[in-house]
């Protein structure tokens, strides 16, 4: 009898786990339920180019990736234990800091740059406005050694995390044990955890992903809002990222910050900056790289009728989007709206741990 | 499917034969990773000074302008040391993209860092021996290293991806920066400014010999006076604090001066 029911029991759970995989195939929430519950991979999304974020030595794994979400979301990171990655870089916002034209570090202190959302870092060859740093496992440095955003040094926030029998742990986990002669935890397997998460950080599915595989269909001003970005603004915009990685004049006074030419010491780098993305764009005010813009309404202003004449003359780019109509930038809205990955701000797996 | 890539942009940047070269590299620390494999190590002994006097951390000394400077902190990056032959082909020293090896980060106040194991040549004997002040442009543009390459050392620039080769500071009274400071800071790789400097020292008259059974140690006399003799001289009433790429060309152009060979050792082991 005892056998009889443990059998029972046996058969049931196995007829149970077929039936939720089968409905998984078939119902869309009990589909993303399981998608969730995988760790997030480097994978290549249909028609993008390969990544240039080389994961070979620091493969992607389930326990690296929870350590990374675990220091992207912790303020023990700054000096003073107030100011988190995650403090500047919120889901909801696809990861830039919501309603802050700049943000404010330790003790308050107002940086002197939009902080950019964080998607598709993978794709990215170099980083920050004015591209000073140029590999992703070395980005999170820059914001934790800056005095007005964490003001951290790697001597201040190793021992802090070494003294965390938590982080030992999920450093173990994740790296294993320490090799002879070296730190269970050291600056190399910190950024590498760091990088796992961000590395991971996908997004792809828009509803322009969706319109361009077939499966979702735009409205009339939406189709034509595509045909305007890509008649006005695709030049530097490039799909499918959204981005050419270049660094440009897009005909703003610069104001006092001199934007590339910090790093490459050229006077034509002058007031030039890096061409962010424009996924997640309804979602990332206030825009440029001093967040001098509250909407997107006054961006397309700008490039309608706010370019700098000397900009104009230079960059041939800047022509085609000053020659927006205003039917073109209405329906250019509609279409920027498009590129807002609900899914990617809603995936738990980013979210802070004990959120989920 | 994720696709391996190598780092960002290498491929257009490294030109053929530096790519050749590392990939010979590679192999080479892959042979040296083996024991019993032949290869020999040589020991680099560096001593610093001041002109003819040797250097004490906060002493000051007066320069051949007749400005005058102390020293509270020196620390710098030597790596890419190879050996040359009589016929002009190389050894080159084991190098390996898992770790820090054949980089060394020399630091005055830590004396233990003065003298290092260079491993991974060739027995022979050889009338050269070159090495970069810094590290390599390749290296460089990697992403996050271990070791002596560790970025906790203290020697990497966060607000532009990067080494720092090479860090003097100190006091001068002839500064004008707060403090009297004196601060150089000499750092970068890309193209057209790479900071860093390939330094090629012979060692005639007498060849140096590497075989089993001898331990042979280079020593290396470091002149700091040659960073603001110059030529051009490097007046510290002009340039007292360096920590940009183009500032620091003025420096790295002056660093090339500073080595040159004391003596080499040839030591039996028993």
């Amino acid at each position: 009898m005892r056998r009889l029911i443990g059998k029972s029991r046996w058969w049931w759970s196995i007829t149970a786990t077929a039936l939720l995989i089968a409905a998984g195939w078939t119902s869309p929430p009990l589909a993303a339920w399981l998608q969730q519950q995988r760790t997030p991979a480097l994978t290549v999304p249909a028609g993008w180019p390969a990544p240039v974020y080389d994961a070979r030595d620091n493969p992607i794994s389930r326990a690296g990736f929870a350590l990374g979400r675990r220091l992207f979301y912790d303020p023990q990171l700054s000096k003073d234990g107030t100011i988190a990655c995650a403090s500047c870089h919120q889901q909801f916002a696809a990861f830039a800091h919501f309603d802050h034209r700049l943000s404010h570090g330790l003790h308050g202190a107002n940086g002197t740059r939009n902080a950019p959302g964080l998607f598709n870092l993978a794709w990215q060859p170099d980083f920050m406005w004015d591209g000073a740093v140029t590999h992703l496992e070395l980005q999170p440095l820059a914001p934790l050694g800056n005095p007005v955003e964490m003001g951290e040094t790697l001597d201040g926030v190793l021992p802090k995390l070494r003294a965390d029998a938590e982080y030992r742990a999920l450093f173990e986990r994740a790296f294993g044990g320490a090799a002879p002669g070296e730190a269970l935890i050291d600056s190399q397997r910190m950024l590498r955890a760091l990088s796992q998460f961000m590395a991971t950080m996908i997004s792809s599915d828009s509803r322009y992903d969706r319109q361009q595989a077939g499966s979702e269909r735009y409205t009339d001003s939406e189709a034509r809002g595509l045909t305007a970005f890509r008649e006005h603004c695709a030049g530097c915009h490039r799909e499918p990222l959204f981005t050419d990685h270049a660094y440009r004049s897009n005909g703003i006074d610069g104001g006092g910050d001199i934007g590339r030419a910090l790093i490459t010491g050229q006077a034509r780098d002058r007031g030039v900056f890096r061409v962010p993305s424009l996924r997640n764009v309804a979602l990332t005010p206030p825009y440029m790289h001093d967040g001098r813009f509250d909407s997107l309404q006054q961006v397309l202003q700008h490039y309608r009728s706010g370019i700098t004449p000397a900009a104009l003359a230079a960059e041939p780019e800047l022509k085609k989007a000053a020659s927006l109509s205003d039917a073109d930038a209405v329906d250019l809205q509609a279409f920027l709206e498009t590129l807002t990955d609900e899914s990617f701000i809603h995936d738990p797996r980013f979210a802070e741990a004990a959120a989920r | 499917m994720a696709v391996a890539l190598g780092p960002s942009g290498s491929f257009g940047r490294v030109r053929l034969p530096k790519m050749a070269l590392a990939i010979a590299l590679t192999l080479l620390a892959a042979v040296g990773c083996k024991h019993g494999d032949g290869s020999l190590p040589l020991q680099v002994e560096i001593s610093h000074g001041v002109g003819e006097q040797p250097l004490g951390l906060g002493k000051e000394y007066t320069l051949a302008g007749g400005e005058r400077v102390s020293v509270s902190k020196l620390r710098y990056y030597l790596s890419n040391f190879r050996l040359r032959r009589r016929d002009g082909s190389w050894s080159a020293a084991a190098r390996s993209d898992q770790d820090a090896r054949g980089y060394f980060l020399v630091d005055e106040s830590q004396p233990a860092s003065r003298s290092f194991d260079v491993a991974g040549f060739k027995a022979g004997d050889y009338e050269g021996i070159e090495f970069l002040i810094g590290v390599d442009a390749q290296r460089n543009a990697a992403g996050v290293q271990s070791g002596a390459l560790d970025p906790a050392h203290g020697m990497f620039w966060t607000w532009n991806t990067g080494y720092i080769f090479f860090k003097l500071e100190g006091r001068s009274p002839d500064s004008a920066e707060d403090g009297q400071a004196v601060i150089y800071h000499v750092g970068g790789s890309r193209q057209p400014a790479d900071n860093s400097r390939r330094i090629y020292l012979p060692l005639a008259p007498r060849p140096l010999k590497l075989q089993p059974g001898l331990k042979t140690t280079v020593h290396l006399q470091a002149d700091l006076a040659r960073i603001f003799q110059g030529p051009p001289a490097l007046r510290i009433a002009e340039h007292a604090s360096v920590m940009d790429v183009a500032g620091g060309k003025l420096v790295a152009d002056n660093l090339a001066g500073v080595f040159r060979i004391d003596h080499v050792h040839h030591e039996p082991l028993h």
